[in-house]
């Protein structure tokens, strides 16, 4: 059996290595095409100030780029030093997506950068364009396969157990690629990556704007990232709702616990607002409810119900006692594996297999289980309510926040008197971390609300993990902090200095409309 | 005409006729890669789409600000001249 502080730990291992990994993938994921948006307008129109923004946006997509490529390699490995079972248990189907990752991330997104740094003065202006525009797509067709291979994790579709080798096989690769969760999902942190880039460069131009530096440069870059920024605004929000709606569908604990509904009431259902869930109890303190609107949000009508989590649990236990028999049957299966009985059992009750190995937790014996064994099981399957109701509901207050701003932004940059209002430039300055602390509370929610399984419904989180020490764990779990916390040091202070430096030629930037008019009008005549 | 002159336009013409093709074949591709994402992965194809658009609008929005400021600038120098 393995150690419930090893399994902690791990836990906490790969959630800090991903969250600090996610610091750096969306703004790498926006970034790019907002740096093929101002090169499409450089090509287009040929005014150089948009070949000097491409290039700058380009120096600080770089820093965060290196630092994104640093922080993801290691969560490769740790699946299969820290996760050896999981890597086992469904490597055939989570291999395949994420060996197309690593293709993606190195052959086709690397190569296309380094031709899009160093290609300058080396390609065609068509040619410089088209790289840039590959590295945009590189980079999140890169995301859409860990995506898929995460969402494998949370809807199991295109899969089958193999009783025989007891690995989860790849039985379609169209339904692992195609399913609902795969596609809101990637499509919903995609947009995400956009929203974090508009923030950033409309805070950095608004930084700008407020000293009076690099004029040309910041109104250009403000108006496109305000532009940029309420179209994807509106998507991510969008899918936000597909999300939950699959989530309703495929994860109902997970739904549960983000909107905290302990107990199943008739349709329509209120809604949450705020409330402080007491998972001990099973009740919410101080709940600010609005009527009938849950019901609206979860099933798009005024009847449909949200299952609470009492009904959850009580189908967990009966799903629990379906699953121990198809354990037992693999047991018998391992010693034998051509035993007709043992197999026809295994059959019969395989769509709860999963359930079974939950309850092995607390009854390694599933000959002497207990019901409070099975009850104290279907009870692990609610996760962190808490935790999970209040990164939803931090995420979705981020994302009202920046649609509220990117609308007045749009607003501003339209009647182009941004810069004349020095507050809205200052806020734009404090906006920067916000899509970042969006992007962090969205995927806690993601994999908080997951728990406690690895892969839904069918492989438990205790039994993924690999056999090491506590020692080795704390040790490897403070290397990585260290490690990590000293590359978001690095990146804060290199992205600072390159903010503070500019554009490369220092005062072009900041020329007068009409100085650089006359100086495009020289060039081209 | 010349046969210089003759063979420059049949040159042209199939060079015309070679994108015709060219662009004949993207749409074809283009069209049912729209239909296998519309079917099977509508959020894919919205993905698709949506991005361009709004790079497209981006783009716009700052093509926009360079008409407005070079017409701002164009009055300025016409009411100095009155």
């Amino acid at each position: 059996m393995i150690n419930g502080t090893v399994v902690d730990l791990s836990r906490v291992q790969f959630a800090a290595t991903a969250l600090y990994h996610f610091l750096f993938v969306p703004l790498t994921l926006g970034l790019s095409f907002l740096l093929a948006a101002m090169e499409t307008v450089y090509v287009t129109t040929g005014r150089p100030i948009y070949r000097e923004m491409t290039q700058f946006w380009s120096k600080l997509f770089m820093i965060n780029f290196a630092l994104g490529v640093a922080t993801g390699l290691t969560m490769e490995f740790e699946f299969g030093t820290n996760w050896s079972f999981y890597s086992g248990f469904v490597g055939d189907i989570f291999g395949a997506p994420l060996a197309i990752e690593g293709l993606m991330a190195f052959f086709l997104e690397s190569t296309f950068v380094g031709l899009m740094i160093f290609g300058w003065e080396r390609l065609s202006k068509g040619q410089h364009l088209a790289v840039t525009w590959l590295v945009a797509l590189g980079s999140n067709l890169s995301a859409l396969w860990i995506l898929v291979a995460n969402s494998f994790m949370q809807d199991p579709r295109g899969a089958v157990f193999n009783p025989t080798t007891m690995r989860m096989q790849l039985a379609s690769f169209g339904a692992l690629v195609f399913s609902p969760d795969a596609q809101s999902k990637f499509v919903h942190t995609s947009i995400a990556g956009y929203v974090t880039a508009a923030v950033f460069v409309a805070g950095v131009s608004a930084f700008y704007m407020r000293r009076h530096r690099h004029m040309d440069l910041a109104k250009r870059s403000f108006r496109m990232a305000a532009l940029f920024g309420v179209m994807a605004t509106i998507g991510v929000i969008t899918l936000g709702d597909a999300l939950g709606f699959v989530a309703a569908r495929v994860q109902p604990t997970k739904l549960a616990a983000m909107e905290a509904v302990w107990k199943t009431e008739k349709a329509p259902m209120p809604f949450n607002l705020i409330a402080f869930p007491d998972q001990a109890r099973r009740v919410n303190h101080g709940a600010v409810r609005i009527p009938d609107l849950l019901s609206l949000l979860v099933t798009h009508t005024f009847t449909g119900t949200v299952p609470g989590i009492d009904a959850l649990e009580r189908q967990a236990a009966r799903r629990i006692r379906n699953g121990i028999p198809a354990v037992e049957a693999l047991q018998t299966l391992a010693g034998d594996p051509h035993d007709a009985v043992a197999r026809a059992q295994f059959e019969a009750h395989k769509a709860d297999v999963g359930y079974g190995f939950l309850v092995q937790r607390y009854a390694p014996d599933l000959q002497q289980v207990t019901p409070q064994e099975i009850k104290r099981a279907a009870r692990d399957t609610i996760p962190a309510v808490a935790a999970v109701f209040w990164a939803f509901r931090s995420m979705v207050a981020f994302g009202l926040l920046m649609l509220a701003y990117f609308v007045m932004a749009m607003l501003y940059t339209l009647r182009n008197s941004v810069q004349d209002r020095p507050w809205f430039l200052t806020l734009g300055v404090w906006m920067i971390p916000i899509p970042f602390l969006a992007n962090e509370c969205g995927w806690l929610v993601a994999e908080l609300g997951r728990q406690p399984w690895t892969v839904f419904g069918v492989l438990p989180t205790w039994m993924s993990v690999s056999d090491h020490s506590v020692g080795y764990m704390v040790f490897s779990l403070c290397g990585f902090l260290l490690l990590y916390t000293t590359f978001i040091i690095i990146e804060m202070y290199l992205m600072t200095r390159a903010i503070r430096i500019g554009p490369e030629a220092p005062g072009s930037g900041g020329q007068s409309g009409h100085a650089r008019a006359a100086q495009e009008a020289h060039l081209g005549g | 005409m010349s046969r210089t002159t003759s063979t420059s336009i049949e040159g042209a013409a199939m060079k015309t006729l070679a994108y015709f093709l060219l662009f004949l074949v993207l749409a074809f591709c283009v069209i049912l890669l729209a239909v296998v994402l519309g079917d099977r992965g509508a959020w894919y194809f919205a993905w698709l789409i949506g991005t361009p658009l709004i790079v497209l609008v981006s783009a716009a929005g700052a093509a926009w600000l360079d008409t407005h400021e070079a017409s701002a600038s164009a009055h300025g120098k016409v009411h100095k001249t009155h």
